[in-house]
């Protein structure tokens, strides 16, 4: 079984690692913001502290030259290590051991790692004056503060801050896949809705209707519209053939019906000879009428077949249209005469068309026979063959009772028929008009009916051709 | 008995209509719908055999016409369709039988014979009174075990009287139902055939079977079916 993907789970997936992609930078960055500032203000705190110690030095009682540091009154941060001393060394006070640190004249931050704890220090320089009054300007002590504080408490301070920013990004998280859950869905309900529908068709019920939503939906559109359009197409398509299959069941069916009974029938009871041989007669004659309907069905099926037999141009067969004119013409003469109804064939032009002979006949001899049928006694049926560039027109006309306005979108449909009774009668399978169309769509031609302004049809059917100039190059390029 | 075939197919019509005849059917022909629901609602008919794809009207709208104008011909219909669904509507819309092409005409000569002898009450193929007795599969009658060589006519006019047991039949209605449109009669026909048939059954010494009414028609002796 191949794996499916939701693309709802694809979509939250994709929103979700992106939002992640950014909170895991967004952290970074607040890392280090938050340690730059927090570093800054541990550095302003510390040196605040160095200040105010150097005023405590700066505001200490003396014993003669000497300075003593008080530091009763200075607030100092949590374990700190400091060590005052004047430039020759002498040593003021201290506390811990700090280390010795190189100084200028500026300012100075450094960090250093006290008994396994890590600390930072500043350097602070300074200058007491003792006696500034006196001749001389007094005694000038230099002073160095160095002083430090354990940075354990930045860190915590960072952390503190990431950790916040992390459980925030957590809960967004899940509050976006929620909601984003919840907006997917109903954002894809339209496609559901269409799949509904579409899964609601039946070989028996065709019927489908995009839900409006999905035609509403921009991205759904287009397969809302070829959904329908392809389910048009087949319904048609599939209509078509239950209707062949059933017009042929009901066909055959009646044909076989008709033999079977004409058998029964002269089995009731003994016979005369001349009844015997008379009914024989009528079965061979019902018999012959089944087997032209087969027949006819089988044709038809060959025809409709796909034209992958025709591998390429020299594989198709060509034959000359009006020498299959002259046989059709003449296999219809009988027919003509018992009706009492001419035939006229105009052979003025010539063309090779790519058809089959055989097929060729049977298109010529179909259209013919069905237009001396419909002719009324005395009347003309006329054949005649143009060329129009690289196209062959045949045209059929007869003088009989037109074709319906509501038969003509069905005349080319198997087993059609205007009256249900009277073509029967005469002896049509309704299968010849949807032979000559199979036909002319095989050699990629047209057939088309039309009534004439002055009564009767014209029948015009359209081939790809290429002209014979005369009758001399026919047969010279035969024996050739 | 008279019957009426509705079937546009003019070998397959011909075939039924000669069935029919052979086993003493009076039987009319009507090729399209318009024609058989006009002769259908008639109400002459003992029976119909009813195609259903027939120019004009087809023969599911000549049932149903049929039967909102109160009319219970019994009628059997010729199919051609697939489907169980269309066999379901066309009993429900007032069918008796139905019969799919193609079919075997012997069943199909059964089953309208059927049909009319359950239209008239009887369910058997032979049928009794007095010591008459009428076997209608074989067409034959025997009086007190002893056969009786009647006309194909004579035979019918029997059989249909026995149908109608206790009901006085005109002529009128006898050639209504023994006859179909081919047939060029004239009315003393029928009593020509009945006094052949009293004479054919007539046993010395009893009341004859059928009784005249005059100006009113025949009827099967009260006697008779009293026993």
């Amino acid at each position: 079984m191949s794996r499916t993907i939701s693309i709802t789970r694809r979509l939250i997936v994709t929103v979700l690692v992106l939002e992640l992609l950014s909170a895991v930078t967004l952290i970074g960055a607040i890392v280090v913001n938050e340690r730059h500032t927090q570093l800054h203000a541990f550095d302003a705190t510390l040196e605040g502290t160095a200040e105010s110690i150097m005023g405590a030095v700066q505001e200490a009682d003396d014993e003669g030259d000497n300075v003593l540091l008080d530091l009763r009154g200075v607030r100092l941060g949590r374990d700190p290590i400091f060590r005052v001393e004047e430039d020759n060394g002498h040593l003021l006070g201290s506390k811990g051991d700090a280390p010795r640190l190189e100084g200028s004249l500026s300012t100075v931050f450094q960090n250093a790692e006290i008994s396994g704890r890590r600390y930072r220090f500043v350097v602070l320089h300074g200058i007491r004056i003792i006696d500034p009054g006196e001749k001389g300007g007094g005694v000038r002590h230099n002073i160095t503060i160095v002083y430090g504080s354990p940075m354990g408490h930045v860190w915590h301070e960072v952390l503190e801050a990431v950790r916040f920013f992390t459980i925030a990004t957590a809960l967004l998280l899940g509050l976006t896949a929620i909601i984003m859950a919840w907006l997917v869905r109903k954002g894809l309900a339209p496609l559901h809705e269409l799949a509904f529908e579409a899964g609601r068709i039946t070989s028996s019920a065709w019927h489908f209707n995009a839900p409006t939503r999905a035609k509403e939906t921009v991205e759904l559109q287009p397969l809302a519209t070829a959904l329908e359009a392809a389910l048009g197409r087949l319904q048609r398509s599939f209509e078509q053939q239950r209707r062949f299959t059933n017009d042929a069941a009901h066909e055959l069916k009646t044909d076989v019906a008709i033999v079977k009974s004409s058998l029964q029938l002269l089995s009731m009871r003994r016979r005369t000879v001349e009844e015997y041989s008379h009914g024989l007669a009528l079965s061979l004659e019902d018999f012959t009428r089944l087997e032209t309907t087969v027949q006819s069905m089988l044709t038809l099926a060959r025809l409709e077949q796909s034209t992958q037999d025709f591998s390429g141009e020299a594989a198709r067969p060509y034959c000359s249209l009006l020498d299959v004119m002259e046989d059709a013409v003449e296999l219809g003469t009988p027919l003509a005469e018992l009706k009492a109804v001419g035939v006229r064939l105009d052979g003025s032009a010539n063309a090779r068309v790519p058809i089959d002979r055989r097929d060729a006949l049977l298109l010529c001899s179909n259209i013919l026979i069905n237009a001396v049928q419909h002719s009324p006694q005395g009347a003309m049926v006329r054949m005649e063959l143009t060329m129009h560039g690289h196209k062959a027109e045949l045209r059929v006309t007869d003088e009989g009772e037109g074709i319906a306005e509501e038969d003509k979108p069905h005349v080319f449909e198997a087993f059609y028929r205007g009256d249900p009774s009277r073509s029967r009668k005469s002896g049509g399978t309704g299968l010849g008009l949807s032979i000559c169309k199979a036909i002319c769509v095989r050699a990629d031609g047209s057939i088309e009916i039309a009534n004439l302004p002055n009564g009767g049809a014209i029948v015009t059917v359209r081939l790809p051709a290429l002209p014979i100039e005369s009758e001399g190059a026919l047969s010279s390029s035969l024996k050739a | 008995m008279r019957v009426l075939v509705v079937e546009d197919e003019h070998r397959l019509a011909e075939n039924i209509v000669a069935a029919l005849r052979e086993v003493g059917l009076a039987v009319d022909h009507a090729a399209d719908g318009e024609a058989g629901s006009y002769l259908a609602e008639q109400g002459m008919y003992d029976a119909i055999v009813l195609d259903l794809m027939l120019p004009g009207k087809s023969g599911q709208r000549i049932l149903r016409d049929l039967r909102r104008t109160k009319h219970h011909t019994p009628v059997l219909i010729l199919t051609a369709q697939e489907g169980k669904e269309s066999v379901v509507e066309l009993l429900n819309a007032g069918a008796d039988d139905y019969l799919s092409k193609p079919f075997d005409l012997g069943e199909l000569l059964a089953r309208v014979k059927a049909l009319i002898r359950r239209a008239k009450g009887v369910s058997t193929s032979v049928l009794k009174v007095s010591d008459v007795e009428l076997n209608t599969v074989q067409q034959t009658v025997h009086r007190r075990s002893q056969p009786i060589d009647l006309s194909p006519t004579e035979y019918r006019i029997l059989e249909y009287l026995i149908h109608r047991p206790r009901a006085i039949v005109s002529k009128q209605e006898l050639l209504e139902h023994l006859y179909d449109f081919d047939w060029e009669h004239h009315s003393n026909v029928i009593e020509a055939h009945i006094s052949n048939l009293r004479r054919k059954l007539n046993i010395p010494e009893t009341e004859p079977l059928i009784e005249t009414l005059r100006h009113r028609g025949y009827r099967l002796r009260e006697e008779s079916l009293a026993r």
